[in-house]
């Protein structure tokens, strides 16, 4: 690949997110694919019966910032990423609740409206930093209980589910 | 009663004292119980700190993750590429692995779990060899070869690994329960702390209700128990004044009939004293008169001292003659003195600035006289002093009245004693000298009642001053009257009034009109107030004698219409009443009434409301009256022998002899009466009778009869004695006829 194509790309995707509607199909990911999402009828699959995301593709989606304490985490941490509806919405999602699973195959389900009502992110960058597996990377789910302290409990962090490689849509 | 009240207030306050203690034990308890749920609260706080990670989960997640290493290490070891196993798939692996450990490492587990030294130990083992492990799994990652030996040493490591997360698993799920355990049973006592405390609390409360109940029934008791002590209080309270007014009344009545035989006994022996008796006898008779006028005075005290305690001082405000008064007081103790050996000195100023004082001169000359016989009665071969003194205040006039002796004086202990009722200096002064110790008392009362004050000066052996002061206002000179000691001038000349009497009984009209005549004066007669009144209409009189119970129309309404008259403001109405009671009087004097007797009417009493009578009016024709009392026999038994006499005196033996018919036929149509009417039934008409035969006889002179009647009357009359008093009637009469 020539650094000319390299560009085209480039301008390509961020031309393709900037006018991203959720009507409009997924482009492929031209980078390692981190996350994969599946369901029964996705409008915008882009592999197979698939909807697949490399790191410039999440980027690119509407996302959000929050300083906040997890149980995993040593002190204050800023994480920052796509919100969980921004990324169902660009894979053409829909259904009643969600099953996230991790690279060792650990999984939690968690209710769509995690997605719809609350701004839930899967977080890409820790104290602006992107994870690697090493440090529970690439994507970490985490619940915006700087917003609303009321989300800092077991339940919740349960479902924070982290080194995220998959998205399960269920009707 | 009282008992049961105290025993009331006893449990009261037993009852509040346990209430107290429950209340400091509730309070106590109270903190206790804060104190836990603070506790309570902060371990359910650590609990619900949301934010820590399940220590046994990620030791068991990090055990899982070494397992799968050290399996997919082997497989690529054993069976090299052809194994299918991508080098992508081991360093992910490795790097699970190594987040793993840093959950280890950083995670918010609980405290006691991070600081336990054995966890920290087996974990800080476990961490050197994932880390010690990192150089061939990064050289993968990187693309590049990793000796077979490398990985072979890798395997060894991972193999010493799984053995020590196993322990750590092991290890920590046996720190997790014992925790558990502990916190489960540290929590358990303080439930069980809890419960007792409120248990005890509830006690508590229970008790202070059952107290406060328990409390609230003994005060209402107490408090039923209070008014019915009141309502026993009241009605004793009403007993007792109702026995002290019964008491007040029979003292005034017993007085008035002390009084009368000893004004005889004390009349009879001046009698005597007048006539040429032995030498012996003489002396007799004046031990007779001494002893009953020292009687008298006792008697009269306590007569005093029980109207005063009554309650009722009465002053009554005339002009006095300051001078007068003093010379005439101390004359009536100059022999008295002189009988102890006392010289009696009267010092006065030289000019009074009120010669004439508006004030009771009856009461200050009882007040002068009894100091002044105290005086006399403690000094032998003394002196004894009167003096008056006007006292310049700037306000009213004040007069002081000092009597000092050379006396036995009192102590200073004594004096406080002085002015209580009953109290003497000491019980041998009482048998030396006698009296009843109620005088001061009584000139106390006195000198409070016009507003004065009284007091002593005194050292044993010194003799003593006792002096009083009370508040004068000047009068004038005019109204100046002293009628007390003018009775033997009023026996010399009388002047000729026009009287009339108004008097039912037949006898006691003779009585009456018979003395009045034989004092020389001009009678009219009036059977009931109606006759007095149209007999006042027709007539002037300068003096009405009126009875004051009679039929028709009695004494208090017959002057009230007279004075309703338009003459009938003048002329002076004395009331004559059997009955001498305080409340006779206030009627009396309410009526519009001058002046006022107690019966039986006798001649000095007659002449000396004549006396009094013609200073009001004109001076008229000049009446020659023979001075009383007159010779008489020596044989005066009875004061009604004497009232006979002073009967045969008045009206001649011929008028007596008439009056005495007169009587007898009365008495006999009374008796008609009385046995027709016999029935206890008409008890008023029977009393009427009674009282009626009572006040003809006691006219008359025949005690005997009067004694009995008032007997009859005061409850011991039957129909079956009137017999009794037929006989005694019979016998008076055929003696009186011999």
């Amino acid at each position: 690949m020539n650094a000319l194509s390299k560009l085209t790309a480039t301008i390509l995707a961020v031309a393709s997110v900037t006018i991203a509607s959720p009507a409009r199909a997924l482009d492929k990911p031209t980078g390692d694919v981190i996350l994969t999402v599946r369901g029964p009828d996705l409008k915008n699959a882009n592999a197979g019966d698939t909807a697949q995301f490399d790191r410039d593709t999440l980027q690119a989606l509407e996302k959000r910032t929050g300083t906040m304490e997890t149980p995993w985490t040593s002190g204050k941490v800023e994480f920052s990423g796509p919100l969980l509806r921004a990324v169902l919405s660009a894979a053409g999602a829909h259904g009643q609740k969600l099953k996230i699973i991790a690279l060792n195959d650990y999984s939690a389900e968690i209710p769509y409206e995690d997605a719809t009502k609350l701004d839930t992110m899967l977080a890409l960058t820790m104290n602006g930093k992107d994870m690697s597996v090493r440090e529970k990377g690439p994507l970490f789910l985490v619940s915006p209980s700087d917003r609303d302290p009321g989300l800092s409990n077991e339940k919740y962090f349960a479902r924070s589910v982290w080194q995220i490689k998959e998205i399960e849509v269920w009707e | 009663m009282i008992r049961q009240a105290r025993h009331n207030g006893d449990v009261i306050r037993r009852a509040s004292k346990t209430t107290v203690v429950l209340q400091v034990f509730s309070v106590a308890l109270l903190l206790g119980l804060a104190y836990m749920a603070v506790d309570i609260v902060k371990r359910y706080s650590t609990l619900q700190d949301g934010i820590r990670e399940n220590a046994l989960w990620s030791v068991y997640q990090f055990d899982r993750e070494a397992r799968r290493l050290h399996e997919l290490v082997h497989l690529y070891l054993a069976q090299g590429p052809q194994s299918g196993i991508a080098v992508k798939t081991l360093t992910t692996r490795y790097d699970i692995l190594y987040s793993r450990m840093n959950i280890l490492e950083q995670a918010n587990f609980e405290r006691q779990f991070v600081l336990n030294p054995e966890i920290g130990q087996r974990i800080a083992a476990i961490q050197d060899t994932v880390y010690g492990i990192v150089a061939p799994f990064d050289a993968l990652a990187a693309g590049k070869d990793v000796a077979k030996e490398q990985l072979l040493e890798v395997d060894g490591k991972l193999e010493t690994l799984l053995g020590a997360t196993e322990d750590l698993v092991i290890f920590t799920n046996n720190w997790v329960s014992t925790n558990r355990a502990e916190k489960r049973s540290g929590l358990m006592t303080l439930q069980v702390q809890t419960v007792v405390l409120v248990g005890l609390l509830v006690a508590c409360v229970f008790f202070l209700i059952f107290n406060l109940r328990r409390q609230l029934r003994s005060v209402r008791r107490a408090g039923l128990d209070l008014e019915a002590m009141a309502t026993e209080l009241n009605e004793s309270y009403l007993a007792a004044e109702a026995g002290n007014r019964a008491k007040s009344q029979f003292m005034a009545t017993m007085g008035h009939e002390v009084r009368t035989p000893l004004n005889a006994i004390l009349g009879t022996a001046e009698l005597l004293e007048l006539q040429t008796l032995p030498q012996g006898m003489l002396a007799g008779v004046q031990t007779i008169r001494r002893s009953g006028n020292a009687l008298l005075e006792l008697i009269n005290e306590i007569l005093d001292y029980a109207k005063i305690e009554h309650g009722n001082v009465d002053v009554e405000m005339r002009p006095v003659g300051v001078r007068a008064l003093a010379e005439s007081t101390i004359e009536m103790v100059r022999d008295r003195a002189s009988e102890n050996g006392n010289l009696l000195e009267l010092a006065l100023p030289d000019n009074f600035t009120m010669p004439v004082i508006l004030s009771d001169p009856t009461r200050l000359r009882q007040i002068t006289l009894n100091l002044l016989s105290n005086a006399i009665k403690f000094t032998r071969d003394g002196v004894v002093t009167l003096r008056i003194a006007e006292l310049a205040t700037s306000g009213p006039g004040c007069l002081r009245v000092e009597v000092s002796d050379t006396g036995i004086g009192i102590d200073n202990a004594s004096i406080d004693k002085l002015f209580q009722p009953f109290s003497q200096v000491d019980s041998s002064i009482s048998r030396k000298y006698g009296g009843t110790g109620l005088g001061l008392t009584i000139c106390k009362q006195i000198v409070e009642a016009m507003g004065g004050r009284i007091g002593v000066e005194s050292a044993r052996g010194k003799g003593s001053t006792f002096w009083f002061e009370i508040p004068v206002k000047a009068a004038r000179i005019e109204e100046s009257e002293d009628h007390g000691m003018n009775d033997a001038q009023a026996a010399v000349a009388l002047k000729t009034l026009h009287i009339l009497l108004v008097e039912d009984n037949a006898v006691n009209q003779q009585v009456a009109a018979g003395f009045l005549r034989h004092l020389g004066q001009n009678v009219k007669i009036a059977n009931d107030g109606f006759e007095a009144i149209s007999a006042f209409e027709k007539d002037k009189f300068d003096l009405i004698l009126m009875d004051m119970q009679m039929p028709n129309l009695d004494g208090i309404e017959a002057t009230r219409r007279i004075r309703a008259l338009p003459d009938g403001q003048a002329v002076s109405i004395i009331a004559m009443t059997a009955n001498a009671s305080e409340d006779d009087r206030r009627l009396c004097h309410e009526a519009g009434m001058t002046g006022f007797e107690t019966k039986p009417v006798t001649m000095p009493k007659l002449r000396d409301i004549i006396a009094r009578t013609e200073q009001i009016v004109d001076p008229g024709q000049m009446a020659s009256v023979k001075a009383a009392p007159p010779e008489r026999d020596s044989e005066f038994d009875t004061l009604y022998e004497q009232r006979r006499a002073e009967l045969i005196e008045a009206l001649g033996e011929e008028g007596f002899h008439e009056l005495l018919d007169s009587f007898f036929d009365d008495a006999r149509e009374i008796i008609l009466k009385l046995r027709s009417t016999a029935s206890p039934k008409d008890q008023r008409t029977i009393d009427h009778l009674l009282h009626a035969m009572k006040g003809a006889a006691a006219s008359v002179g025949l005690g005997e009869i009067a004694v009995t009647a008032q007997a009859f009357r005061s409850g011991d009359f039957s129909p079956g004695r009137l017999e009794e008093l037929e006989h005694l009637l019979d016998a008076q009469k055929h003696r009186l006829a011999a």
